[in-house]
């Protein structure tokens, strides 16, 4: 987070991971090669491969994965608790910055990409476009300051539900410190509409470990609530409650086919890139196996 | 060291918050924010293990600081040098003034004022000097200071139990002002044992009625230190009316209309009312029960229903109410009076330049009151018999020798009779009746005279001796006649004229008197007759003679009734609505009318019924409020009873408030707590920045 401008800090994180990488499993996959079929009668010729027909005598057709325009909504929460933040930078500041990355990552393979955040409502739309410019003006709403108060996903998810009605895929940047009950109606209202959702949950490391060393007020930055808390006492028990909380999340996005992250705001930025981009090759990979056995042969 | 009000120290006991507070391990002030407290509960503030106490010497200055203030708002003092001294026998004047009017002798209200009296006679102390009073109309004592302390000690409250027990409420109204000022000159009597009195208490036992009357208290001179307790019998609220007979209104015809004023109680709740008749036996002498209609609060007069002609006495009664003992009022027919007047002269009455004209015209005929002129002289002969009816008598210039000697014998029996000289040949006979050796008259000269130097003092100037009526000068006297008399005489000026010879003169004789006016009331001899005084002049002159008794027949109870024959040798002989019977003197009141009803006097072969009546303003029954009391200056001190101990308990404190005034020693202590209050800051300072820094370096 030493950089600034969101957006090159944005590019650095995806040339860096793209520069790491030996091979790109996902270089120029949009016309990408799947399958043989053997030729029937009938199959147009233009798709038959004369090099194998040369060395087998058979003719087979080449099977090619249908190119798609992904249409990538990024939802980044940015309600007051995203505010926190003891290592320098905050959740806040870790998650626009993640949601930077994934657009231009995105935007470099010719995506269209949008963008929600939230804080309680709908504070700032993008559509999902790819054209130029567009990506400068998703980077700039991203810089805006937060102004939320609570983590409340019911009115934003309502309301992306009904602004993005094309299916496509839906990235969802928040802590998700909410009821699991309420999570689980919520984030089931996009996925029922046929959204793919891929959820990353931002926690700050204290968050995690609770690392405090003496006891102190408390205060709740959404409620302003003051309570005392001697953090010795209560570290085990809010650290069960919290893992608690991440299981009962990562069982709805199990129950949702939803893939889930969480990411710690000291980690670095192309891990979470990684994550993201290695579940999205399992599940691209998933489905071809689902479309090969129910396609008829 | 003696604390004024020492519960403050209760106080002290807020030295347990330091304490606890010190004891709980130090809440950081320090806040930190957190994303969210949805996974965290409160920590209960934690106290030190093995009782530990933090910072002693900050708990010691807060401690301290509390103690103090506690200590200052218990107002301490010193009492060593000036402790009270403490009076083990102090004298205490004590009076009951018990209320026996006739509106306590409602249901159970003289039960409950007897034992409040006994409860005050069963707290007396050997110290003590008590006096019980009684009042209704007039005070009356059942037990004064000297008797109390003559008896025994062990003796005395139930002595004066007895005495209490025999009493029961009267007849009679309640006058609390002349009860309340004549209880408070019994204070003035000297203690019977010569101790000083420190205490005089007058404890008022009644039902503090409505209407009492308050006469006689405003601007009381109370003796010094007197209070006075209200002892209220509790009544039970009831719906009370009253009523009374207007004497006024009693008229004589066919039949015989009265009129009644009926009063309801403010706190009545019944509007409806029957007025009845009955006889002296009991039984209904008119019709129907006459219902009337008066809200509560209000007083109004009514027509009774018409009355037979010839009954003399009877008795109204009103229903409605729950409070019978003011129900029954008395009427008594009023009596016509014949009176006579013996004329000594020759004069017609008819002609109007003589005085008998006028004689004969002054005493109109009215239902109470019927006068006969006469002429003793009958066909030149003169009848003593005549003279002797006769109530009073007019003596006009000169008198025949025979009429001199029955006339002054007739005076010497207590008569009066109005000698008017006319001339100057009246000084014989006027010598003659006043058996005076000599009295010189000799016409006056000059224009007219005017009357001067009038006795109003006189009973027959005293109703002109207001400044509205006294004013006779405008009487002119055109002739009138200067009588001299001899220096030795008994004779009483009441009017000179204003040349200083005597116009009206009073000269005894015998048990009579005779008086002597020097003009005539003739148009000739002056404008007297003409003026505006005579009617009432002649009137006074008849009833200070005793010629006439006032016609009244209503009386309230306790009045004295006037004997209906004023003089002479006969006995009166009356007879109480109980039966009692009773002899009077002729022109000697009846003063025992202490019961409503009928009394009868009878003399020689007359009869004469009067009725007597309870006041009307008994009937108000609505408790009276004790500001009125206080409102006159009655010292009162409160409205329950305040005993000795208490009072004593009370100087006592006066006693040491003055003293903590003085020494004022609560200054000081929060000089202290200010003090202390100083050091807890710097300290606590010095102890927060301590920590901060250590934390800092740790």
């Amino acid at each position: 987070m030493a950089i600034r401008s969101l957006e090159l800090r944005a590019r650095v994180v995806v040339e860096g991971f793209w520069n790491g990488l030996h091979r790109s499993p996902y270089h120029g996959y949009s016309v990408e090669f799947t399958e043989y079929r053997q030729y029937s009668p009938g199959d147009e010729t233009r798709y038959l491969d004369w090099r194998l027909y040369a060395r087998s005598d058979r003719y087979y057709l080449k099977k090619f994965e249908d190119e798609t325009n992904l249409r990538c909504h990024m939802l980044v929460d940015q309600s007051r608790s995203m505010s926190y933040g003891s290592v320098g930078h905050t959740k806040s500041d870790y998650a626009r910055t993640l949601a930077a990355t994934l657009a231009w990552f995105l935007n470099e393979q010719g995506d269209a990409i949008g963008l929600f955040t939230f804080a309680g409502r709908v504070r700032d739309y993008l559509p999902a476009r790819h054209r130029h410019g567009h990506l400068r003006q998703l980077m700039l709403v991203l810089e805006k300051e937060s102004e939320g108060r609570e983590t409340n996903l019911g009115e934003p998810l309502r309301r992306v539900a009904e602004l993005a009605r094309k299916r496509g895929l839906i990235v969802l940047i928040s802590d998700l410190l909410a009821p699991i009950d309420e999570l689980e109606r919520n984030l089931g209202r996009l996925t029922a509409v046929g959204h793919e959702l891929v959820i990353f949950q931002v926690l700050d490391p204290n968050e995690l470990a609770f690392d405090f060393n003496r006891a102190m007020l408390f205060q709740d930055v959404e409620s302003q609530k003051d309570i005392y808390l001697d953090p010795e006492t209560v570290r085990a028990e809010y650290q069960r409650k919290l893992q608690s909380h991440g299981l009962g999340v990562e069982g709805i996005c199990r129950k949702l086919g939803s893939a889930f992250h969480r990411v710690v705001t000291n980690q670095p930025m192309d891990i979470a890139l990684f994550n993201f981009l290695q579940s999205r090759n399992r599940r691209g990979k998933l489905i071809r196996r689902r479309t090969q056995s129910t396609s008829p042969s | 060291m003696n604390f004024l009000t020492p519960w403050f120290l209760l106080g002290a006991a807020a030295i347990a918050g330091p304490i606890l507070f010190h004891l709980i391990r130090r809440i950081a002030r320090e806040r930190m924010t957190f994303s969210s407290l949805m996974f965290l509960k409160p920590t209960p503030p934690r106290v030190t293990r093995h009782r530990k106490l933090e910072h002693l010497w900050l708990l010691l200055l807060r401690c301290l600081c509390l103690l103090l203030l506690a200590a200052g708002f218990a107002r301490p003092f010193f009492s060593k040098n000036n402790a009270m001294p403490v009076a083990p026998d102090e004298e205490r004047q004590l009076v009951l003034l018990v209320d026996t009017s006739a509106s306590m002798k409602r249901e159970g209200v003289w039960d409950k004022a007897r034992s409040l009296a006994e409860k005050y006679l069963a707290q007396t102390t050997p110290a003590d000097q008590v006096a019980v009073l009684t009042f209704d109309r007039r005070p009356q004592t059942v037990v004064n200071f000297t008797e109390w302390v003559s008896w025994g000690v062990d003796q005395r409250a139930s002595l004066a139990r007895q005495r209490l027990a025999a009493i029961s409420p009267g007849w009679m109204g309640t006058q609390l002002g002349l009860a309340l000022t004549s209880a408070a000159e019994k204070f003035r009597e000297d203690s019977a044992n010569g101790k000083p009195v420190s205490h005089r208490e007058l404890v008022l036992i009644s039902d503090l009625q409505e209407g009492a009357k308050l006469d006689g208290l405003q601007g009381h001179d109370w003796p010094s230190g007197v209070k006075v307790i209200l002892e209220r019998v509790d009544v039970k609220p009831q719906s009370n009316a009253g009523l009374e007979i207007q004497s006024s209104g009693a008229t004589v015809g066919d039949d015989q209309r009265v009129r009644v004023r009926v009063t309801n109680d403010r706190d009545s709740n019944r509007e409806k009312f029957q007025l009845n008749w009955q006889s002296e036996n009991g039984t209904a002498v008119a019709g129907e029960p006459m219902e009337i209609y008066l809200p509560p609060g209000q007083t109004r007069s009514f027509s009774a229903p018409t009355l037979p002609a010839e009954t003399t006495a009877a008795e109204i009664q009103l229903t409605g109410d729950e409070v019978n003992f003011d129900n029954h009022s008395y009427f008594a027919a009023p009596e016509a009076e014949h009176l006579t007047i013996a004329w000594f002269g020759l004069d017609s009455d008819n002609d109007p330049v003589k005085m008998r004209y006028y004689l004969q015209r002054v005493f109109p005929e009215t239902p109470g009151r019927q006068v006969k002129v006469i002429s003793p002289t009958v066909q030149q002969a003169f009848s003593p018999e005549l003279l002797n009816q006769a109530a009073f008598a007019v003596i006009p210039g000169r008198l025949a020798p025979e009429e001199i000697t029955s006339t002054r014998d007739w005076l010497a029996r207590g008569k009066t009779a109005l000698f008017v000289v006319t001339d100057e040949q009246a000084a014989p006979s006027l010598a003659a009746l006043t058996s005076l050796p000599e009295i010189k008259i000799s016409e006056a000269a000059g224009d007219y005279a005017l009357l001067d130097e009038i006795d109003f003092t006189h009973p027959l100037f005293a109703p002109f001796a207001d400044p509205r009526f006294n004013d006779f000068t405008h009487i002119h006297f055109w002739k009138h006649r200067r009588m001299e008399f001899p220096p030795v005489t008994q004779a009483r000026v009441l009017a000179k004229f204003d040349d200083g010879s005597p116009a009206l003169a009073q000269i005894p004789v015998g048990q009579g008197n005779l008086l002597v006016l020097a003009a005539g009331w003739n148009p000739a001899d002056s404008q007297l007759a003409l003026s505006s005084k005579f009617l009432p002049l002649m009137q006074t002159l008849l009833d200070w003679s005793g010629g006439a008794v006032p016609a009244r027949f209503q009386f309230e109870t306790g009045d004295s009734i006037p004997s209906p024959v004023s003089s002479g040798g006969a006995v009166v002989q009356w007879q109480k609505p109980d039966g009692k019977k009773e002899s009077h003197a002729a022109g000697a009141a009846f003063s025992e009318a202490d019961l409503p009803g009928i009394y009868t006097a009878t003399f020689g072969d007359k009869r004469r019924q009067f009725a007597v009546n309870l006041p009307l303003d008994e009937s108000r029954t609505a408790p009276m409020s004790p500001d009125e009391l206080a409102r006159l200056g009655v010292p009162l001190q409160t409205l329950s009873q305040i005993p000795v101990v208490k009072a004593q308990e009370i100087q006592r404190h006066l006693h040491r408030a003055e003293l903590e005034n003085r020494q004022k020693l609560w200054r000081w202590l929060i000089v202290g707590v200010l003090a202390v209050m100083f050091g807890e800051i710097i300290l606590s300072g010095w102890l927060a920045r301590r920590e901060k820094t250590a934390e800092v370096t740790t």
